[in-house]
């Protein structure tokens, strides 16, 4: 190896450390999970090869997995957008100059910064139809419609954990739209309100478009939430009732752990990353990568 | 200075070829496991310290979901524990491989009659799941169960009513407490092992054993008994036997708090349930077992309740063929179940002896004493059938199809489909 060929690459031995750690924590459990996706295997026991036969049955013969594909839609929608939403009406009030509105801020953050399996065990007992807050304030006021199987019910058991998780995040959707609009030029609202815009015609056509990189960030945070949502879930339904409010993250615990199907969750989890990277490549061809940065 | 350097040196030598040779004389087991919970194991450690002072006993316990995570990490990375708790059938299967054979440490410490010194269900039971011709016992029985229904006694005392013995009394009962507001029925049907113990005690009424005959694939799951057995089911939620969100709930810890705060009338539950005396502050129901009394599943089908009841292991423990100490493994096990270890822990009430003749040594009320005798002296002895199953697969079909028929999603012929599907 001559002295010259270790000048000209050289730029490979400070490569080399990243690209060791990234092989070893990256490469190395991808495959070795793609590996074990193609066996029979409860992670104890000898492991039987079945070659892609995992994957035929999730495509084929699997309801849990099919529910957790559509919770997975329904979380990305249902808590991203409300999110956005309810977080930039908090803002636009929490930045008008109200009274306590630093007070506010920090009460409406609160519940992102508790850990999930707190409000997992409160909401449970928020939710219970019987001894539950809920369920004893409609005994006492006779609003019995407040009175329902939130959790126990398979058509409602993934929407009630939803609303705890937007409001949980909504508070943080808050904070990031917060400092967005602590971060607008005044000249350019000031040019508006000078060209006779509204209230409404400023938020609609100066503020929200400048908000962009907030948007674009709080959307990538959020699929990514999604992809990972399992504590929440775990602590509230477990996937139930029936696999109704499965999830990903959830039902591949459930899989590889309880259920030792070691092989199938790993195939499980390889879909799951095929689906993370998918949804990275849209969102950067699509949306663009200027998140937090601005254009 | 050189000298001091070589000085130095030389000790740390002669301190690092010690260290093995001294820990060496240190006999350590570890032993990690869900039950019994961490301050029983820790009396039951103490007690035999009292006699084994050379081995150093190292345990973890932890919940039971946890646990199996433990395990199934350790076991891959081959780090298993000396010790570890098991349960019959499914569990102690998977890990069959790992474990030693212990008929030899039951022999040495018991005789070979030892088997006759034990409840019969509970050696039935340790072989459950074996492969044919396979007559090792991976593990050894510790405790022992019923699983049975029990009651609120001030709530029944008020209401000048008895447990019910068929369904249409337990319909009236339900109908009563609904409109008090009390649970006839407290349940936290989103476990899966209590949905499959009410099944389990439904199907033993409607079609006593035929659910092991269909395991060995001498009947189908899907014949009509079973399939009336979960209609059975699914009018325990539709008749509001059961609370109203019940699917939503765990048994442990959600139903539970309901049912020490005296807002349920029943539940169903097992002999352990008796433990709840030896809790440390114990709420008013809870303490010396004042506020409540087993019975058995009221019969459902018009035909008569069995006689007999299920059960089973609650517990029983296993040394791993990794052990580096498999002779004190075996002491430690030994000791906890007929020992002074075995004293300590039945001392708390945690649940009945497998190996017979112990008793608590102290009850803190008539109902406890008697209720301990009810189980011990009548029930134990009539139990014939086991609570669990031997098929991992089946046990995870049932307990599904059990949440999809309550939840409306399947038909209970459907769900019987499901669990006769993995039976193939």
């Amino acid at each position: 190896m001559s002295r010259n060929w270790l000048i000209e690459n050289q730029g490979l031995f400070f490569m080399a450390p990243a690209m060791i750690l990234f092989a070893v924590f990256v490469l190395y459990p991808i495959f070795y999970i793609f590996n074990a996706s193609l066996y029979d295997w409860d992670g104890i026991n000898e492991a039987i090869y079945v070659g892609i036969q995992n994957y035929i049955d999730m495509f084929t013969d699997d309801r849990p997995f099919g529910l957790a594909i559509r919770n997975s839609i329904y979380w990305t929608f249902l808590t991203i957008f409300p999110q956005m939403f309810l977080g930039f009406i908090l803002a636009s009030i929490l930045t008008s100059g109200i009274p306590f509105q630093n007070v506010f801020r920090i009460i409406f953050f609160m519940p992102a910064i508790i850990s999930p399996v707190v409000l997992g065990i409160v909401w449970q007992r928020i939710y219970a139809p019987f001894g539950g807050l809920l369920a004893d304030l409609a005994f006492e006021t006779g609003a019995h419609f407040l009175r329902q199987e939130y959790l126990s019910s398979s058509r409602l058991a993934i929407f009630s954990t939803i609303f705890v998780n937007v409001w949980q995040w909504t508070g943080f959707s808050m904070l990031m739209y917060v400092a967005g609009l602590q971060g607008l030029p005044g000249e350019v609202l000031s040019a508006a309100q000078v060209d006779g815009a509204n209230a409404w015609q400023r938020i609609r056509h100066v503020v929200w478009p400048m908000l962009r990189h907030v948007h674009l960030t709080l959307i990538l945070l959020g699929v990514i939430g999604t992809l990972q949502t399992f504590a929440l879930v775990y602590m509230l339904t477990n996937g139930g009732p029936s696999s109704a409010s499965e999830m990903l993250p959830t039902y591949i615990f459930r899989k590889a752990f309880p259920l030792q199907s070691m092989g199938y969750a790993s195939a499980l989890a390889v879909v799951l990353l095929v689906i993370a990277l998918s949804a990275s490549i849209f969102q950067v061809r699509v949306l663009g990568s200027r998140f937090t940065i601005g254009d | 200075m050189y000298r001091k350097v070589v000085f130095a040196v030389c000790v740390l030598l002669v301190l690092a070829v010690s260290a093995p040779i001294l820990a060496q004389d240190e006999v350590v087991v570890r032993f990690r496991s869900w039950s019994p919970v961490i301050a029983t194991t820790e009396a039951m450690i103490a007690a035999f310290n009292e006699a084994n002072p050379d081995i150093t006993i190292e345990p973890d316990i932890t919940n039971y979901p946890e646990y199996l995570v433990d395990l199934q990490t350790m076991a891959a990375g081959g780090a298993l524990p000396d010790l570890i708790g098991l349960e019959p059938g499914a569990l102690t299967q998977q890990y069959r491989d790992h474990l030693m054979p212990l008929q030899d440490c039951a022999v040495s410490t018991w005789g070979e009659d030892w088997e006759d010194q034990f409840f019969p269900v509970g050696i039935e039971q340790a072989r459950l799941g074996n492969p044919e011709g396979d007559d090792n016992i991976y593990g050894l029985p510790v405790l022992v169960q019923t699983i049975n229904m029990w009651y609120t006694v001030p709530i029944f005392e008020e209401a000048g009513v008895e447990p019910p013995t068929t369904y249409d009394e337990l319909k009236e009962l339900a109908d009563l407490f609904n409109a008090q507001g009390i649970a006839p029925v407290m349940i936290g049907a989103g476990d899966g092992w209590i949905r499959r113990d009410v099944y389990m005690q439904l199907i033993h009424n409607v079609a006593p054993g035929l659910i092991y005959e269909a395991e060995d694939g001498m009947a189908s799951f899907t014949d009509e008994p079973f399939v009336e057995a979960m209609t059975w089911w699914k009018r325990l939620f539709d008749d509001g036997i059961f609370q109203m969100g019940a699917l939503g709930m765990t048994h442990y810890p959600a139903a539970v708090e309901q049912i020490q705060a005296g807002r349920a009338a029943m539940f169903p539950m097992g002999a352990w349930w008796q433990q709840q005396a030896g809790n440390p502050d114990p709420p008013p129901l809870d303490e010396n077992l004042q506020g409540y009394a087993p019975f058995k599943f009221p019969d459902v089908t018009g035909m008569g309740a069995p006689e007999d009841l299920l059960g089973g292991i609650d517990v029983m423990m296993g040394v791993t063929r990794g052990s580096a100490n498999p002779d004190a493994a075996c002491k430690v096990i030994t000791d906890w179940i007929s020992g002074a270890g075995a004293q300590a822990l039945i001392n708390t009430y945690n649940d009945l002896p497998a190996y017979i003749g112990l008793r608590p040594e102290s009850f803190g009320s008539e109902n406890q004493e008697a209720v301990w005798d009810l189980f011990t002296e009548d029930w134990l002895a009539s139990v014939k059938y086991a609570r669990q199953l031997k098929s991992p697969d089946v046990k995870q079909a049932l307990e599904d199809a059990l949440a999809a028929v309550a939840a409306g999603e399947m038909t209970p012929a459907e769900g019987m489909q499901l669990v006769q599907d993995a039976n193939m």
